[in-house]
């Protein structure tokens, strides 16, 4: 990965690190406005949605592994220009590095919104956002090897404390709302479906640290395939729970679906309105999500750019995220943003080095010949 | 100056030691030796050939001015010269005779033919008098037996042999050499003629008897602690582990007093690169003075500003045994009873030797108590300032009225009323520890009680407040080791702080870094985390432990070269079937 600085050339992560930090840093929107998006979508089929999604996902994530597995020990960012040229590459790269600072920034809102909706409600936006901030900052010069390793011994205290979530609700399930079970229709569906496999564009987080992976492209695919099918299902028991426990049409409007589904939790006079207990999750899970996009935004701009260290670009990062989450004037603004980046962002994060990856095969084949 | 704060420097890259397996770390240490010898090498010590020259001593305002006074070890490239009165003054020199009235110099004659003058020297207080008597002094005046020796060179080695019996005697040339000696307790004897000196061990100073440990305490398991002196210390260890592969290295540390300092490991057991790495650190110390083995740690670890140790510190033999066992090294300290042992983790840190004496069941109940007690410690005032100011809703309607009413009187917000306690309940932990004993046990109570009931009645706390820093009290005490509990009753407040402005999401944000931070350090080359941060191959030994029998191997992120502790099936009578019962017969049946 062009230069990469003393230090952090000696880090080297194993596969349960990476599918620790892959699973989170695509998976945290579960606790934002997706499983409401799903429902929007696809009504009582929304978790049908989260299904097409992922295996979309799984084909595209085949394609760019090849692409990886082509040139082993390099990151999609090299990649890029080797196979494009510099020119070319360095503008891809660019439109890849805005991209994740985008989607970081809008993160970054709907985490801040997150938390005055369920737990701070009178918290300035700015307070929050500035909380969340310094400490991924702090985090991410700590290094990658710091993040990764939180992010594997997190992962399953978060993986059981949404299904605690989920099984809680059990008295609430109600299994009829889930039919008709193609929703809005076969097509609205099939589209949504197609078009949620941008959900799992964090996938990409793979390709571009690959050069610190201590392992070969063939277990990257696999800790790839493992990571997207591993967040299919959570999404689909969440959103799924969703439906079942909120009903059609309140479940396309509600702002933050996770809170309202810890908050409807009743199992005795002692179990219940535990939403705050659940705000230590997700929250964590939130300050992970945005660690591992500051420190991979940084590494591949450090990469994209050839510069000799990724540290001092931190800051400029975190200041760039924060103008960027406090941006929109509304809730509603970032919302719709969040709407558009959950639709459309696939087409940076795996369109493109599809393309790249088709580029390829054609070069070789002309090659050959 | 300032524009170090304003300008971006990446770290100094440090020579980051990596804990690897034995093979790749021999290899690593072989690189490491060429890369030594060719760049670096040894000069080899010669002995001088020119005679250093007598000090010379002169006159001032009619005193005798030290011309080494200046110079700390002038005397390290001085040799011992044949003629007694030089040698004398030598001493004289080095010691600043007479105004340093500890040091003994006794003149005497030593019975030969022809008789040799000669004069010994011992420091009063660290030397045996006993000793001093009875194996140099009588054998030398007394039991000589007047024989001729005719060459003085060979005096010294003649007198070693046939006339002096202490255990310890070495002839030697070097001032260093023999000043060092003397200093710790040993006696020289100068001979007149002789180029050599006689060094008898003679060491005999006021020392504790091993005792009881203080501060890591069982109900089962030995209660033995180790105590000041490096040698009963060593002796400790060495009679528990009676191996022929335990090796003691002793290194000496500090410029201006030297201090020594022992490291204990298994030869066939210890990563190589571990023990080079550990003798590397000690041995790159470059100071004047290491008094404590607690100042050694800080010489030596990982991360200085981090909470959590980095290394393990305990009283107990047994601990530093069992961990000795493990492959790992054991540091002590001459003069300290506390034992350091590294590498080790967060875990470790969490354990008791006592939880593998248990029973497995007992054993992991008070484990399952001590990590409970662990997040009390440190998350409790935290959470009731969350729930109390932010976050009531997660209270029963009934408790919460409890709270309010109790409340009611108190003119301050929560966190105020926490940290007033948390900050009285420190000071009296701290005016416990250094007021005289017996006030101190009084101390507590009247601290502890009267204290918190009178602000209760003041209305300047609540009650259930009382309850809250007692629990949290309570668990920092339950945490087994003493570096750990100062971690977590620090960090608490900065947690408490946290949550009084941002409620949970402060905590969340305060657990967010300080796991970060964790999963970042390293201790010897071993993360501290391991195994769960990064996932290692470890046997069931983590939070809980398995049964002993299933303790397989030892934990992977050691390294040890011999993994194995034991076979899978190490009960040997599961092995053979059990003898079928005799027809009507039994062990129950009554004859």
């Amino acid at each position: 990965m062009g230069t990469i600085s003393k230090r952090e050339s000696l880090t080297f992560l194993g596969p349960s690190e990476a599918l620790a930090m892959v699973m989170i840093y695509m998976g945290a929107k579960a606790f934002l406005g997706y499983p409401r998006l799903m429902a929007y979508q696809g009504l009582n089929a929304g978790w049908l949605l989260t299904v097409l999604g992922g295996l979309t996902a799984a084909a595209f994530w085949l394609a760019v592994s090849a692409l990886l597995a082509r040139f082993p020990g390099k990151s999609i960012v090299e990649i890029n220009e080797i196979i494009l040229g510099r020119p070319l590459g360095l503008g891809l790269n660019a439109l890849i590095l805005v991209y994740l600072v985008f989607s970081s920034g809008v993160f970054l809102r709907q985490f801040s919104e997150s938390v005055i909706i369920t737990a701070l409600p009178d918290s300035p936006l700015s307070s929050l956002a500035g909380l969340f901030l310094l400490t991924v900052l702090i985090a991410a010069y700590f290094g990658l090897e710091s993040i990764s390793r939180n992010s594997h011994i997190a992962l399953p205290f978060i993986l059981i404390g949404v299904a605690a979530v989920l099984v809680s609700l059990y008295t609430f399930w109600d299994a009829k709302e889930l039919l008709p079970i193609l929703g809005a229709g076969a097509g609205p569906v099939l589209v949504h479906g197609l078009l949620g496999s941008s959900a799992y564009g964090e996938v990409l987080l793979l390709a571009i640290l690959a050069p610190f992976f201590s392992f070969g492209a063939n277990t990257i695919r696999k800790v790839g395939l493992i990571g997207i099918g591993v967040v299919m299902l959570y999404f689909a028991a969440i959103t799924a729970v969703y439906l079942m426990v909120i009903p059609i049409p309140g479940a396309t409007e509600t702002l933050a679906p996770f809170y309202q589904l810890s908050r409807t939790i009743y199992v005795g006079r002692y179990y219940q309105r535990l939403e705050s207990v659940f705000v230590l999750f997700w929250t964590y899970t939130a300050f992970l999500q945005l660690a591992i996009g500051l420190i991979v935004t940084a590494l591949a701009a450090q990469a994209t750019l050839k510069l000799p260290y990724y540290r001092p670009l931190l800051p400029a990062l975190a200041v760039l995220f924060l103008s960027l989450a406090l941006t929109p004037a509304s809730l509603m603004e970032n919302t719709i943003i969040e709407e558009y980046q959950l639709l459309y962002g696939g087409l940076f994060l795996f369109l493109v080095p599809f393309g790249v990856w088709a580029l390829a095969a054609l070069k070789e084949k002309a090659e050959k010949q | 100056m300032a524009a170090r704060w304003l300008v971006f420097r990446e770290e100094e890259p440090r020579d980051n030691f990596v804990l690897l397996d034995h093979k790749q770390g021999d290899r690593e240490q072989q690189g490491r030796n060429s890369r030594k010898s060719g760049g670096d090498e040894a000069v080899p010590r010669t002995r001088i050939s020119k005679k250093p020259r007598p000090i010379r001593r002169k006159k001032e305002h009619g005193k005798a001015s030290n011309p080494g006074e200046d110079e700390e070890g002038f005397y390290t490239k001085l040799l011992v010269d044949p003629r007694l009165q030089t040698n004398k003054d030598y001493i004289e020199t080095i010691y600043s005779l007479p105004k340093n009235q500890d040091i003994i110099v006794r003149d005497f004659t030593i019975s030969l033919e022809p008789p040799v003058q000669a004069f010994a020297v011992f420091i009063e207080g660290i030397s045996d008098r006993v000793t001093v008597n009875e194996s140099v002094l009588k054998p030398l005046m007394l039991l000589s037996g007047k024989r001729p020796v005719t060459e003085p060179a060979k005096l010294a080695e003649y007198l070693k042999k046939h006339v002096v019996y202490g255990n310890q005697v070495d002839v030697q040339d070097k001032f260093e050499d023999i000043i060092e000696k003397i200093n710790y307790g040993g006696t020289a004897v100068f001979l007149d003629g002789s180029p050599y000196c006689l060094t008898i061990e003679s060491k005999g100073w006021e020392k504790r008897p091993v005792g009881k440990p203080v501060t890591e305490q069982v109900i089962r398991g030995p209660h033995e602690a180790f105590v000041e002196t490096l040698r009963s210390n060593t002796g400790l260890i060495r009679k528990a582990i009676r191996n022929p592969r335990l090796i003691t290295e002793i290194f000496k540390i500090g410029v201006r007093n030297k201090t020594d300092v022992a490291i204990m490991y298994l030869d066939n057991l210890a990563n190589p690169s571990l023990v080079e790495e550990v003798r590397r650190r000690i041995n790159s110390v470059d100071t004047d003075y290491v008094s404590e083995s607690g100042i050694l740690e800080q010489f030596i670890e990982d991360n200085p500003f981090m909470p959590v140790p980095q290394v393990i510190s305990t009283e107990r033999p047994d601990r530093v045994i069992s961990f000795i066992m493990d492959g790992k090294v054991a540091i002590l300290m001459d003069g300290n009873p506390n034992v350091l042992v590294v590498p080790t983790t967060f875990f470790s840190l969490l354990h008791s030797p006592e939880d593998y004496y248990l029973r497995l069941p007992y054993g992991n109940f008070i484990r399952l108590l001590r990590v409970a007690a662990m997040f009390i410690a440190f998350v409790t005032p935290a959470f009731y300032v969350a729930i109390t100011t932010f976050h009531q809703e997660m209270i029963p309607t009934d408790l919460i009225l409890v709270i309010a009413s109790s409340r009611e009187t108190v003119p301050f917000p929560t966190v105020i009323e926490v940290f007033f306690m948390e900050f009285a309940f420190e000071m009296i932990r701290e005016a416990g520890v250094r007021v005289p004993g017996v006030i101190g046990n009084t101390l507590g109570i009247v601290g502890a009680l009267i204290l918190g009931q009178a602000a209760v009645q003041a209305g300047i706390v609540s009650p259930i407040l009382i309850i809250v820093v007692a629990l949290t009290g309570l668990a920092s005490f339950a945490i087994p080791n003493y570096s750990m509990s100062f971690a977590f009753r620090g960090v608490r407040f900065i947690f408490t702080a946290l949550a009084a402005v941002f409620g949970f999401f402060g905590v969340s944000a305060g657990l967010f870094v300080l796991m970060t931070s964790m999963t970042g350090m390293k201790s010897f080359g071993v993360p501290i985390l391991s195994p769960i941060g990064p996932r290692t191959k470890s046997g069931p030994d983590i939070l809980l432990r398995g049964p002993v029998w299933s303790m397989e191997e030892r934990p992977d992120f050691i390294n040890a070269r011999e993994m194995r502790r034991q076979p899978d099936i190490s009960r040997g009578w599961i092995k053979s079937s059990p003898q079928e019962p005799e027809p009507g017969g039994g062990d129950n049946q009554q004859t």
